[in-house]
């Protein structure tokens, strides 16, 4: 699994070592910026339903506002996912779990199976049978999009699922309960929203944005970083690119590769990062995809 | 292995669960916010819940929405 420190210990030869000496620089930091955006994010959509339903927010602009926090509540959870902001038996280990659950409140998605099913993304990165992100595999955006909404069918056996049922994970029955809660908790507000008279306001609050969230999702920070998610390797598996909408709009994406290869750096400073390392990348054989489009 | 259990019956049940406990509220309160008349006569609520435990029935039955 090629996870954090683990990764530091596997690498060898002087190409790596300098490598290695340069992470190094951008591991061991808290990132506050994280905190800041994951709680700030999950407090915005909250209090998105007391002021649609109390008619001082409008709801279309509700519904663009849960969108958008929908879009944002992964990452701030992706680095709770690598303890990032805290590593067990460290002072900040509650936040990370409380950013990790907190912010993939908006995506109706449990923390515990993304924490699972994103480590085995990490250690199986494109291969066909055993990374759990293969369902967003496609030749196009449109396709990975299709496919990845096909995966989320009832009667697909999504990846995830299969991963979480075959896990050997200490944390599966945990994972197992919250995604129990979730669901439950998912439903049973919008069900109870909807018999109180409240189904549109509910559909535009959390299950419309859920899954346009989800799209988006699935489409930066998966799909493009890997497409067309066929090589795998250390250095082969994601690639560097350039977002035709920007780097903020791909939400630092372009800068994967670094994440793959050092998934402990916080996300704000893989871009630092990979320009630090760059030139002994470059002799690696990475796969510099800046100059085409996707 | 019971939560597992529940969840994947949750999972089994859930587009027949989603189109009576969702599905049909959403389909009446829209069908009364734009003004339309439910066909036969039909109260608003009575006609979410015909067309969303269709649609609930029909999604278990193919194991898909779309």
């Amino acid at each position: 699994m090629s996870i954090g420190e683990g990764d530091l210990a596997e690498v060898s030869g002087a190409g790596m070592r300098a490598e290695r000496a340069v992470a190094q620089r951008y591991l061991r930091r808290v990132p506050w910026e994280m905190v800041a955006w994951g709680l700030g994010n999950c407090l915005l959509w909250l209090s998105l339903w007391p002021l649609v339903f109390g008619g001082i927010l409008p709801l279309w602009l509700g519904f663009l506002l849960a969108t958008l926090s929908a879009i944002l509540g992964y990452l701030p959870s992706h680095e709770a996912q690598h303890s990032i902001i805290g590593a067990e038996g460290t002072r900040w280990r509650w936040l990370n779990e409380l950013v990790g659950h907190a912010s993939l409140l908006p995506l109706a998605f449990p923390y515990r199976l993304a924490w699972i099913t994103h480590r085995q993304h990490h250690a199986h990165t494109n291969h066909p049978d055993l990374d759990p992100d293969i369902s967003n595999r496609g030749e196009t955006w449109l396709r990975s999009a299709y496919r990845a909404l096909r995966a989320r069918q009832p009667g697909e056996g999504h990846c995830y699922a299969r991963t979480i049922r075959e896990s050997q994970h200490p944390k599966r029955d945990q994972a197992l309960v919250e995604s129990f809660v979730m669901q439950v908790l998912h439903f049973g507000v919008l069900t109870s929203a909807a018999w109180s008279g409240y189904a549109i306001e509910a559909c535009l609050l959390w299950w419309l944005p859920k899954h346009l969230g989800l799209v988006y999702i699935q489409l930066f920070l998966s799909w493009a970083p890997h497409y067309p998610m066929v090589e795998t390797g250390r250095y082969r598996d994601t690639r560097v690119w350039t977002c035709p909408f920007g780097t903020i709009a791909s939400m630092g994406m372009e800068y994967h590769l670094v994440h793959h290869l050092y998934p402990k750096i916080p996300l704000f400073d893989t871009p630092k990062a990979f320009r630090a390392m760059e030139g002994l990348l470059l002799a690696e054989g990475i796969r510099d995809e800046r100059s085409q489009q996707p | 292995m019971k939560y597992a259990e529940s969840l994947e019956m949750l999972v089994r049940m859930g587009p027949i669960l989603f189109g009576v406990g969702f599905l049909a509220p959403l389909i009446a309160q829209s069908v009364d916010a734009l003004g339309w008349q439910a066909p036969f006569g039909l109260p608003s609520i009575a006609f979410g819940l015909v067309v969303g435990t269709m649609l609930g029935l029909l999604a278990r039955y193919r194991g898909s929405w779309v």
